[in-house]
């Protein structure tokens, strides 16, 4: 990479340090390390929360998908204006007015300290896994892309981030979501721009290639349950699904705890209400544009260079054989899309997209037996999705751009694993240690073990992400436990609003529903994942509302 | 002076004029990408 790219790269990490330390001022007690002092304005919460929701995940993968699969990713989020709604006039005043630290400290106070245990434990238990994860992401790309080990690109995200979450706490954290998300959003757009330009045919053309492949389907209304994305899973299971995640997973619900009033608060989850979806149709079509992109220019045949070694080392002849046929498919391709671009009537439009399809199935077809090659040689899945943009972005961008790119990618992976460690370290202190071991310590206590808890799951992360690989059949298991309880947790929190329910309908319905969700999950495994989140829910609400009857009411 | 009560602190017409934008900002989001899919349709 260009000296001027590392030059960016470095600056950003820098300046990320230095300013999450300068911002780490009056932050000498708990409320100020975990809550920012509540004076957060209701930007910056809001764009903290769009950044943690946006991780590198999101920077890589996603337009990846957008460049294999198209655009209907989207219709997982359709939901979501509607839950920040719902959860403006029901969980945030109730939380937010209720002075907690965490969510689960809240159903202490409305049910009983078993409920709130629980829920912090299963709470620490997924996220501890998937901080790791989302570290593990982009750390195994680009120490592919770099060819360094993992351990270095892990280091490279951790460090810089334990850093400036340990010393600052929310306040240094949100402050640098705000930049972060600045830099994210103006790296996504420079690479529209930059592939509008460089492309060799006409916006429209290239939005007529990409929807001819099926690329800009953005709705799919069948009603089918084993379908992942449709409109009525977005619409239905997605709702529940944000209704859980910004109601009561702790990562969210910290940032808007942070914030001035709860009409801030609200404001603030209003801003992911109205950018979300535009946001991530933004990273889909970069990865669309890509595929056009592509079109035009001779991409290599397998993106993961780490795979695309080993199978040479390997499976050379094969692979070189793959390679010719690929080489001339695509000249033939790359003539039939020209043709379709340039076609001026309808029936030789007609005729050249016909022969521009054909051409891009024999192409997928090669593909498709360079990965199987791949699969066979090292053993793993291929997952060469994920490293589409980070080759495009390498060696198609203008230097500079590169750089920034670069840096908009681990502040994505930072703004997310930062807000991971803040909310992780806050429950270890407050719904354990200070509630079960210590509690009656004074706030400089408080705070050193907050630092130490924010270093210990910092490390925890870094181990993790550096073992991921050989960890991945375990982070599957947590991965697939955290989403028997997700929906269930929220049918925790319904509960709690409802006048009539106690601690033992809670608790007995939280466990209830996870059971509940593990039967769906096992007796039907086509049912797509979205729908877990509805069926954990409604159970925990029906059995805590019955059980509460049966045992007479409110404890609290 | 007592907390104020938070559910009821932001007037209901307020609320609703936020409901109406969201809904209408969701609904342009979602024409504009149905714009999209049936302009450039599957071939």
């Amino acid at each position: 990479m260009h000296w001027i790219n590392w030059l960016i790269v470095v600056v950003y990490l820098a300046y990320v340090i230095i300013d999450g330390i300068r911002k780490s001022k009056d932050t000498d007690t708990i409320r100020a390390y975990f809550l920012a002092s509540k004076r957060l304005p209701w930007w910056v919460v809001g764009l903290s929360v769009m950044a943690t929701q946006l991780s590198a995940i999101t920077m890589i993968g996603t337009p990846g998908q957008g460049a294999t699969d198209g655009i209907r990713f989207i219709q997982i989020y359709f939901g979501l204006p509607l839950a920040m709604l719902i959860l403006g006039v029901t969980l945030v005043p109730f939380l937010h007015g209720s002075g907690v630290y965490t969510a689960y400290e809240y159903l202490e106070n409305r049910f009983d300290a078993r409920t709130r245990s629980l829920t912090a434990f299963l709470f620490l238990l997924s996220r501890g896994m998937s901080v790791g994860v989302i570290m593990a992401a982009p750390g195994v790309v680009l120490s592919a892309i770099f060819g360094v080990p993992l351990i270095w690109s892990v280091a490279l995200i951790g460090v810089p981030t334990v850093l400036y979450t340990m010393v600052g706490g929310v306040q240094a954290v949100a402050w640098a979501d705000v930049k972060q998300m600045v830099l994210i959003i103006v790296a996504l757009l420079a690479i529209v721009v930059v592939l509008l330009i460089e492309m060799p045919v006409r916006p429209a053309d290239a939005m007529r290639i990409a929807g001819a492949t099926g690329r800009l389907e953005a709705f799919d209304f069948s009603f089918d349950l084993t379908e992942t994305y449709t409109f009525w899973s977005g619409m239905i299971g997605g709702t529940f699904l944000m209704l859980s995640y910004f109601g009561t997973d702790q990562s969210q619900v910290q940032r808007y705890l942070a914030a001035e009033s709860v009409d801030a608060a609200r404001s603030s989850l209003l801003m992911s209400a109205y950018w979300k979806i535009p946001l991530q149709a933004l990273v889909l079509l970069v990865g669309v544009l890509v595929f056009v992109y592509y079109q035009f220019t001779p991409a290599p045949l397998l993106f993961n260079p780490t795979h695309e070694t080993a199978v040479l080392a390997e499976q050379g002849a094969a692979y070189d054989a793959l390679q010719q046929e690929y080489s001339a498919t695509f000249t033939l391709r790359e003539q039939a899309a020209r043709a379709a671009a340039d076609a001026g009537d309808e029936t030789s439009a007609a005729g050249a997209m016909e022969t521009f399809l054909a051409r891009e199935a024999d192409i997928q077809a090669i593909r498709g037996e360079a990965l199987s090659l791949a699969e066979e040689v090292t053993g793993e899945a291929s997952r060469d999705t994920n490293y589409i943009i980070p080759r495009f972005v390498l060696y198609e961008l203008p230097i500079g751009l590169t750089g920034l790119f670069i840096a908009g990618v681990l502040a994505a992976a930072m703004s997310s694993i930062a807000a991971e460690l803040t909310s992780l370290s806050t429950t270890s202190v407050i719904d354990f240690y200070r509630r079960w071991v210590k509690d009656d310590a004074d706030d400089a206590h408080y705070l050193k073990v907050s630092r130490a808890a924010t270093v210990f799951w910092g490390i925890f992360a870094c181990v993790v992400a550096t073992y991921a690989a050989t960890l991945g059949s375990l982070i599957e298991v947590v991965n697939e436990v955290g989403s028997f309880f997700y929906g269930s947790i929220l049918g925790v929190f319904f509960l709690a609003m409802m006048p009539r329910s106690n601690g033992t309908g809670a608790f007995w319905g939280l466990l209830m529903g996870m059971s509940v969700v593990a039967g769906v999950r096992y007796g039907t495994p086509d049912v797509a994942y979205l729908w877990h989140n509805v069926v954990g829910a409604v159970t925990v609400l029906v059995v805590g509302s019955v059980l509460s009857r049966l045992g007479g009411g409110s404890e609290a | 002076m007592p907390d104020e009560d938070p559910v009821v602190s932001e007037p209901r017409s307020t609320f609703r004029a936020s409901l109406i934008r969201v809904f209408a900002v969701q609904i342009i989001a979602l024409a504009l990408l149905a714009v999209l899919q049936f302009s450039y349709p599957v071939f």
